[in-house]
């Protein structure tokens, strides 16, 4: 199922808590800071550990370098115009930007975002994907949890080393899954129903407020009304895509509000701020849609055995066979999937360059462009036209700008930049030595 | 191709009154005294072709003894001694060896030099019997990991010889700028004097050699040679390396498989006339056929030639495995039916494979004859298929105006499209010869509901060097009656942002990263011995958009 989030409400085994009522709790234990801006009521809780890695915080480092990821989510490259998006498109003009960047596979929120932090890839962080099977409750749900990543991430690199760090996440499993890896971090709110996400205007305001009264060496800010209009945009398969192009038109606008108040406080010359988006948005008919459940279950083998994690243009499927039988029923599942109409591919999942671990199940098949997975129901799984994950959706916006003079002025490179760069290059930014075990799987940008 | 078939076999005596200046054409001006020595031996002039990060082809014809004309078999085996250098002084030789030859080449000389450096400008040149050639310069393509700030490429297409000089070519050997000039085909032309000529009475401002049209293995390489004769063409040659394919005149009109418009029966056997054409293809111009610079080794002409991290170049062939055209282009249904082909099984399958995404940046495709579609049928897409079902006479992507371009084959042409599509390949960017005039397109996806269902990539069309454009074949001024033409086509083809079917010149590709500009020059009277340059209009698209805008002005004058 797709993002939004992978078919309307985010997929939580019953009587499991919201990851976001930790937020609450620090409300109630009065950890938690309010800030009134303009009316509206900005929560930001402060949490300093993380998993049981981090410790007392350091004493802070005087750089005044900082670093700010925005992730424009579901943003295509060529949406960064001078009609829609002009502030957007003088940012990248003026820095440095890949005309090659690609988000990965799965191409969803969750897995790109997580690359983005940890610098590696999913088969070392346990995150593939926004939706999977787990083998553990026999349910699909949603990769939404703070124990679901098992990697380190820049934050806490970061964090080890003194600096601020703050995460300003419009999307509730986004703010689940990091959960208090960052020093500082916004709960979103108020969250729109079904699309699980807090609009810009107040994400926005929230990265505002974060910036003057925290003052993070690095913040991580994700903006969701491109992505949530996108899903939804029924004029999306026509091109016209009226939700969308408000939505972009209006994000441009608090970017460029927020790029004017690190200038107007100095902050803008020891800066870098990545831009990128963690994938890219494809729409569909209402015609249009795959359903694999039937067919899976159509065939004498596989029929009861097989589990599909609905990613909105890949779906991974799950044998639940005996494992005796998973390489045969792995060949079964490829062929049954490739004769579906708007199937693009089905791939075994340990195909190297996918670099997915285990908890992506056994075959991974994308759709076609202007194609939609809904499974297990073909009607109501998935009745959304705006989609990704699948392999059209990798071209990514995807520019480094700032006032520091490690920021290099009006290039482009050809080189294909990945989101599982980032956070070497934030690294590279602060100067921060060593690398995760085993080493980045991105590169450093700078 | 060209705009207007049966003007071209008029017979039409020449009038001299242009100055008819005949094959023996004087050489271009040589830079020192050996050389000119040279041009005793070395007639032809020199040329490179298809650099790599290593290696690049260098060609030169040696002329040992009086006898030894091109195509008359006659003359002795020699052996030539050559030398590529770093500087024009032959101080820094690098590489330097012999080549063996003789009249079972017709006295060409062509090797693959290896062992050169990437991204490096070299000088080349011969030697026979003390006596040097002229000096040509070739530079390397970046290696394969390289990010190159930009590139620069000279596009050309369609060079009449009969129909007068060319100052197109003297033009762009001017230019300091370029990494390779990319010929996009009918670098000569097959017929005799008197067949297709300058304007619409054909007039032979030169005559071509031999005096009729070419059909023996003996007509192709005189033909060869006459054309490597052309001063102009010989210092464009000389200055830079060239990347070329082949359209339908190397052999001859309309070409396709099986037969050419321009061939009948009494002309023999056509698969052994064309072989007999690109066996002289093969000897007189610096390319791989089949990926080598041997002969008789295999004529695939398709190749990809990669520079860097910012840009490959697929060249296409589109003529040795075509289907055969429609005859009827407006009604026949033929031109949808996904058994014809105007690329061929195995080439197609290459060509997708040239769209694979970890490929270069640019994805650009050499590509001889106009894919955009030109329609006169704006239906939605969703209503083509069954209006055509109904009525099989509209082509699925709309109604072709000429079907000799791939709107005759529009299975092939959708086939590309889904591909891109469906592997969402960004910055496909074809750049087309064949049509004597200069166009900027974006290439819909569909038809019917474009610009709302977007482009798969853009197509940039250069002018002929010296082929009648519309002007000429009307016989009415320039930017006269063409301009309704244009205006009319546009109207109809809102994804056609530029079209000047009046001017002759080259075109200029720059690529970085940031987007794809191509500028086009066009040169004064084409009858004029000294045509004078002059930058008309440039289109620019940017990454990742698939779009044409138009740009403020050229990268370089």
């Amino acid at each position: 199922m797709s993002d939004l989030c992978s078919g309307g409400p985010v997929r939580r085994p019953a009587g499991d808590p919201a990851p976001y009522e930790r937020g609450a709790a620090d409300l109630a234990t009065g950890r938690r800071t309010l800030l009134q801006l303009g009316g509206a009521g900005l929560a930001m809780s402060a949490a300093t550990a993380g998993l049981g890695m981090e410790h007392a915080e350091a004493v802070s480092p005087r750089t005044r370098k900082r670093a700010y990821v925005f992730v424009i989510d579901g943003c295509k490259p060529e949406e960064i115009d001078a009609g829609l998006t002009p502030h957007l498109m003088r940012l990248r003009d003026r820095g440095m930007r890949w005309s090659r960047a690609s988000s990965m596979p799965i191409m969803e929120t969750i897995p790109n975002h997580v690359m983005m932090m940890t610098g590696v890839r999913p088969d070392r962080s346990g995150v593939p994907a926004n939706s999977i099977y787990d083998r553990s409750i026999r349910d699909t749900r949603t990769l939404d949890r703070a124990r679901d990543l098992g990697a380190d991430t820049i934050l806490q690199r970061l964090n080890r080393q003194g600096l601020r760090t703050a995460t300003v996440l419009s999307k509730e499993y986004l703010y689940g899954i990091f959960g208090p890896r960052a020093k500082r971090r916004w709960e979103p709110f108020p969250i729109i129903p079904v699309s699980g996400h807090a609009p810009d205007e107040f994400t926005m305001r929230a990265a505002t407020a974060m910036v003057e009264d925290y003052d993070p060496h690095l913040m991580f800010v994700n903006l969701g009304d491109i992505d949530r209009y996108g899903h939804t945009d029924l004029t999306g398969p026509t091109g016209v895509r009226a939700l969308r192009n408000l939505a972009l038109a209006k994000t441009d606008n608090y970017i460029a509000q927020f790029t004017r108040m690190l200038v107007e406080t100095g902050r803008w010359k020891n800066s870098m701020m990545i831009v990128l988006a963690d994938h890219s948005m494809d729409w569909s008919y209402p015609h249009r849609v795959v359903s694999l459940q039937g067919p899976m279950d159509s065939d004498p083998f596989l029929a009861g055995k097989v589990a599909i994690g609905d990613n909105g243009g890949a779906d991974l499927l799950y044998w639940l066979g005996p494992a005796a039988q998973r390489e045969k029923a792995v060949r079964r599942m490829q062929r049954v999937a490739a004769r579906v109409d708007g199937v693009h591919a089905a791939l075994p999942r340990t195909k190297k360059w996918m670099r997915l671990g285990p908890e992506a199940g056994d075959v991974v098949v994308f759709c076609k462009k202007g194609w939609r997975f809904s499974d297990p129901d073909p009607v109501t799984s998935n009745p959304i036209p705006g989609n990704h994950g699948h392999l059209v959706t990798r071209s990514i916006p995807f520019f480094i700008t700032g006032g520091h003079r490690s920021v290099q002025r009006g290039v482009a490179s050809a080189d294909v930049a990945h989101t599982v760069d980032v956070a070497p290059t934030v690294a590279d930014f602060f100067g921060v030595k060593g690398s995760p075990r085993g080493g980045w799987d991105g590169r450093s940008r700078l | 191709m060209n705009l207007n078939p049966p003007v071209r076999r008029r017979t039409v005596l020449a009038t001299g009154t242009a100055g008819a200046a005949g094959v023996g054409l004087a050489g271009g001006v040589l830079p020192d005294p050996a050389e000119a020595a040279g041009k005793r031996y070395f007639r032809h002039g020199v040329a490179s072709g298809d650099p790599r990060p290593t290696k690049c082809v260098i060609w030169t014809r040696v002329t040992p003894t009086a006898q030894a004309t091109p195509g008359s078999g006659k003359g002795p085996k020699v052996t030539v001694r050559w030398e590529v250098a770093k500087d024009a002084r032959f101080r820094k030789v690098v590489r330097r060896g012999t080549f063996s030859t003789g009249p079972h080449r017709d006295h060409t000389v062509k090797l693959d030099v290896t062992g050169l450096k990437s991204g490096r400008r070299y000088f080349y040149r011969f030697v026979y019997r003390g006596t040097r050639s002229r000096v040509g310069r070739l530079q390397t393509a970046p290696a394969r990991s390289a990010s190159p700030r930009n590139l620069r490429f000279g596009v050309v297409s369609c060079a009449n010889l009969q129909a007068v000089w060319f100052s197109v070519y003297r033009h762009l050997a001017k230019r300091h700028d370029l990494d390779a000039v990319v010929h996009l085909g009918d670098y000569l032309y097959e017929y005799g004097p008197g067949e297709y000529g300058y304007g619409s009475d054909n007039v032979d401002i030169r005559r071509h050699d031999p005096a009729h049209e070419m059909v023996s293995l003996e007509d192709y390489r005189r033909r060869h040679a006459q054309y490597k004769r052309d001063p102009d063409l010989q210092d464009a040659h000389a200055r830079f390396p060239w990347i070329v394919t082949w359209d339908d005149h190397e052999v001859t009109n309309d070409q396709w498989r099986g037969g050419a418009e321009n061939h009948d029966a009494s002309e023999g056997d056509y698969l052994k006339r064309r072989a007999r054409a690109h066996r002289a293809y093969d000897e007189w111009m610096p390319v791989l056929l089949d990926g080598t610079a041997e002969l008789g080794d295999g004529t695939r002409l398709f190749r990809r030639l990669r520079f860097g991290k910012l840009a490959e170049i697929s060249m296409l062939d589109l003529r040795t495995y075509r289907s055969e055209q429609v005859a009827t282009p407006a009604i026949d249904p033929a031109v949808s039916n996904p058994h014809r082909t105007i690329t061929g099984k195995v080439q197609l399958r290459w060509l997708k494979k040239s769209f694979v995404r970890k490929r270069a940046l640019w994805k650009v495709i050499g590509n001889p004859v106009m894919i955009t579609p030109v329609t006169f049928a704006q239906l939605p897409g969703e209503l083509v298929d069954p209006v055509s079902s109904v009525t099989g006479i509209i082509p699925t992507d709309g109604a072709p105006y000429n079907v000799d371009q791939w709107d005759g084959y529009t299975h092939d042409r959708q086939e590309v499209v889904n591909f891109i599509n469906n592997h969402h390949v960004e910055n496909a960017l074809f750049i087309t010869g064949d049509i004597h005039s200069a166009w900027a397109c974006e290439i819909p996806n569909d038809v019917g509901s474009y610009p709302l269902s977007g482009s798969a990539g853009v197509e940039f069309v250069c002018s002929s060097v010296t082929s009648n454009n519309l002007k000429d074949i009307t016989g009415t001024p320039s930017r006269t009656t063409s301009i309704a033409v244009e205006q009319v086509i546009m109207a109809d083809n809102p994804h056609i942002k530029h079209l000047n079917f009046d001017d002759h010149g080259f075109s200029v590709l720059d690529l970085n990263a940031k987007r794809a500009q191509m500028d086009w020059f066009v040169i004064s009277d084409r009858a004029d011995r000294d045509a004078t340059l002059r930058y008309q209009t440039s289109y620019v698209t940017r990454t990742g958009t698939s779009t044409v805008q138009r740009a403020d002005g050229p990268v370089a004058r």
